[in-house]
């Protein structure tokens, strides 16, 4: 002869819902904030602003304002400044030639300074920046 | 005649130790949190293949206004080598990140110095942006 076991249901108690709800409510929003941010990291070694002057004249030069950027004198939209960016880099071994001095005009907006500094750098130029105190920092 | 009272005893129950554990946790993880620059107004510049970020030493933005914050607090841009200095302290080449927000409109004669200053500091400097997923 079988025995049956005594079944015991627990509910869980339906005051403890609502706690649960604003529980996964707050671990969601702590989840969503805590989202790693992405960018572009750039090495900016401390101002050696005498020794960089003197090799400035052999580095290509980079004017950026707000609609155009100027390689070497000539200006030209962002996609041809990477063409010749890179074919004028390509020949250079020397690292100290690799360094791409830019100018910007007061009003260049960051996002197209910054899209000029990604193409430098995918470019494998060595970004300066030549501010309009006559200080220059270099960007690797 | 006395009439005695009826005692009551209120003990909180010990399974709910957990609970206040865990929401006592989230208050202090958020409460870490507010202390950032996230009331700083700015909107990102948009870029295709970014890098992912590690942890920040510091953060500097410059919003909508070209108003310069250091970890939330507005600073000058003349003061803001020496405050970097302060907070990256002898941490070694590599662990000295500084995040930089520049809100996508601000002007170079804004953000340049701020860049210098950051270089100024020895501070490992990224750029804290948006990827682009648009097509071209």
């Amino acid at each position: 002869m079988k025995l049956k076991r005594g079944q015991v249901l627990i509910d869980p108690p339906a005051s403890a819902s609502s706690d649960i709800a604003f529980i996964l409510i707050i671990f969601f929003l702590v989840c969503a904030s805590v989202q790693p941010e992405t960018g572009l990291g750039q090495n900016l070694p401390r101002t050696e602003a005498k020794e960089q002057e003197k090799e400035q004249s052999k580095n290509l030069e980079v004017s950026i304002t707000p609609t155009s950027v100027v390689l070497n004198g000539s200006p030209m939209q962002l996609p041809e400044f990477s063409e010749k960016l890179t074919a004028a880099l390509a020949a250079k071994t020397r690292e100290a030639d690799r360094v791409v001095v830019v100018k910007s005009a007061s009003d260049t907006p960051y996002d197209q300074w910054i899209r000029v500094s990604q193409a430098i750098d995918i470019a494998g130029g060595i970004l300066t920046l030549e501010l309009a105190s006559e200080r220059t920092i270099t960007v690797e | 005649m006395k009439i005695k009272r009826k005692t009551f005893t209120a003990s909180v129950p010990s399974f709910a130790m957990g609970d206040i554990g865990f929401l006592l946790l989230i208050f202090f993880v958020i409460l870490a949190r507010a202390q950032d620059d996230s009331h700083v107004q700015w909107d990102p510049a948009k870029l295709p293949e970014l890098e992912m970020a590690g942890a920040p030493l510091a953060n500097v933005a410059l919003d909508t206004q070209s108003k310069l914050f250091l970890n939330g607090k507005e600073t000058s841009p003349e003061q803001l080598a020496a405050r970097l200095e302060a907070i990256l302290g002898d941490t070694p080449a590599g662990q000295r990140n500084v995040f930089l927000k520049v809100h996508k409109e601000v002007p170079a004669q804004a953000f340049e110095p701020v860049i210098e200053a950051i270089g100024e500091a020895g501070g490992d400097l990224f750029h804290i942006l948006e990827p682009d997923t648009e097509k071209p």
